[in-house]
């Protein structure tokens, strides 16, 4: 999540991948920082360790979130 | 700064306090503003000088604000000094507290304090049982540092502290080093401070490791056996820094043990290479057991260290005479890898309060 921050403050597009068990602290952060509308997606948790089979449809479920929020900040289309 | 709330009486205001997540689940001296002026006041500091924000919730550690939280853990007055040296030190940018609130690392601030205030702001003890119950200044300072990180810095668990168990440290974790009976020089000496100055050292560090050692004095092998021993523990295979090969180890050498190793003709420089030599585990075993984090061996089977550097090795005597020492392995991650931070206690400054104890 500090990482989207930290990119967010650079002006380098970003959206942080946040897995459920971390989501409330995702908004924390957020919050904290000043920031409440970082962009972020939630993924399911846990994700380490979980395989390549996993990752990889875990990827695939966040694919269009992801590309939609940059998509929302005239990033990608 | 402060928001003041109301409540009916003490009991009600201590509800409310739990309610707000404002405690470490234990009941706590409410902090009243008569109570936290007065605290204020025995800093010998305006109650809005601030120390520095504190994370991950970037709070306000002011003078007023962590009096506030010295209260509530039930400190005197002669225990804020060592309190806001603690903040000083955890506020170090080096320190890397934010990352290390919001890790699910079980990792707490190790707290050490030197010098006169050891006896000035307590007494703090350092002997038998100096990190278990029973001695107010030790309880009260370490739960007035863990209550600011709590309400200043906004630690709740699962939410803003992500410790994925945690440990009893996390409640209060404070000692003194055993000047007294220990051979070696003060650790706050051996980091370049006057003898007389005070110090308190800050270790994020996991909950401490019995480490046992019986000693044979007719034994020449007695000082390696006790250095291998120390050495191995702290290289324990769960803990990151036997993964990592980094963060800071903290060595708490009791009497007997300090003796052996002073006896065998070792300082504390040569103490801790020989400790850090120690430290390390076969690298095939550790690429075996973290194939992600650690290459196998090249070739011929190597020693894969658990701390860079004999530097990185924080050496105290302490507790009480007999066959344990401790070892607290550490984090090694943050920013700065988890490094130790020393930051003096302020004793000049302080103002004694007649009466204070009595009446808060």
């Amino acid at each position: 999540m500090r990482d989207g921050v930290n990119l967010a403050r650079r002006d380098v597009p970003a959206v942080a991948l946040v897995s459920s068990e971390f989501w409330a602290q995702g908004e924390f952060i957020a919050r904290s920082v000043g920031m409440p509308d970082i962009p972020r997606v939630c993924f399911e948790h846990p994700v380490a360790g979980a395989g390549v089979a996993v990752m990889r449809r875990v990827a695939a479920a966040i694919r269009d979130d992801i590309v939609a929020s940059l998509a929302a900040r005239g990033v990608a289309s | 700064m402060s928001v003041l709330l109301e409540a009916a009486d003490e009991y009600a205001a201590l509800e409310r306090l739990h309610d707000l997540g404002c405690t470490d689940g234990l009941p706590v001296v409410v902090p009243t503003p008569d109570r936290v002026e007065r605290m204020v006041v025995a800093s010998g500091l305006p109650g809005d000088v601030s120390l520095g924000t504190m994370g991950p919730n970037h709070g306000n550690a002011s003078i007023e604000t962590v009096a506030a939280c010295a209260v509530m853990a039930g400190c005197l007055p002669d225990h804020l000094p060592v309190v806001l040296g603690a903040v000083r030190a955890a506020l170090d940018p080096r320190f890397d507290l934010t990352e290390l609130q919001a890790t699910t690392h079980a990792i707490a601030p190790f707290m050490i304090v030197n010098g006169p205030a050891r006896h000035a702001c307590g007494p703090i003890a350092s002997g038998f049982g100096a990190l278990g119950p029973g001695f107010r200044a030790n309880a009260s300072i370490g739960r007035a540092l863990r209550l600011c990180m709590i309400n200043i810095g906004g630690a709740r668990a699962g939410v803003s502290d992500m410790a994925l168990l945690g440990h009893s440290g996390k409640f209060t974790f404070c000692m003194a080093e055993d000047e007294e009976s220990s051979p070696f020089e003060p650790l706050h000496v051996a980091l370049g401070y006057d003898p007389s100055a005070s110090t308190v050292t800050l270790v994020g560090t996991e909950a401490p490791h019995s480490v046992i050692f019986v000693g044979d004095a007719d034994d020449p092998t007695a000082p390696d056996r006790l250095l291998t021993t120390l050495g191995l523990s702290l290289a324990t295979v769960g803990a990151n820094n036997a993964h990592f090969g980094g963060g800071t180890g903290v060595v708490v050498l009791n009497p007997d043990h300090a003796a052996v190793l002073h006896r065998a003709g070792l300082d504390r420089r040569s103490l801790a290479e020989a400790i850090w030599e120690r430290a390390a585990n076969p690298r095939s075993l550790m690429a075996r057991l973290n194939p992600s984090m650690v290459r196998p061996p090249s070739g011929a089977d190597e020693p894969f260290r658990a701390f860079r550097s004999p530097d990185d090795l924080v050496i105290i005597a302490g507790g009480g005479s007999g066959l344990y020492s401790m070892v607290l392995p550490s984090w090694a991650a943050g920013p700065h890898a988890n490094p130790a931070v020393t930051a003096v206690v302020d004793l000049d400054q302080a103002c004694e309060i007649p009466g204070f104890a009595g009446s808060a």
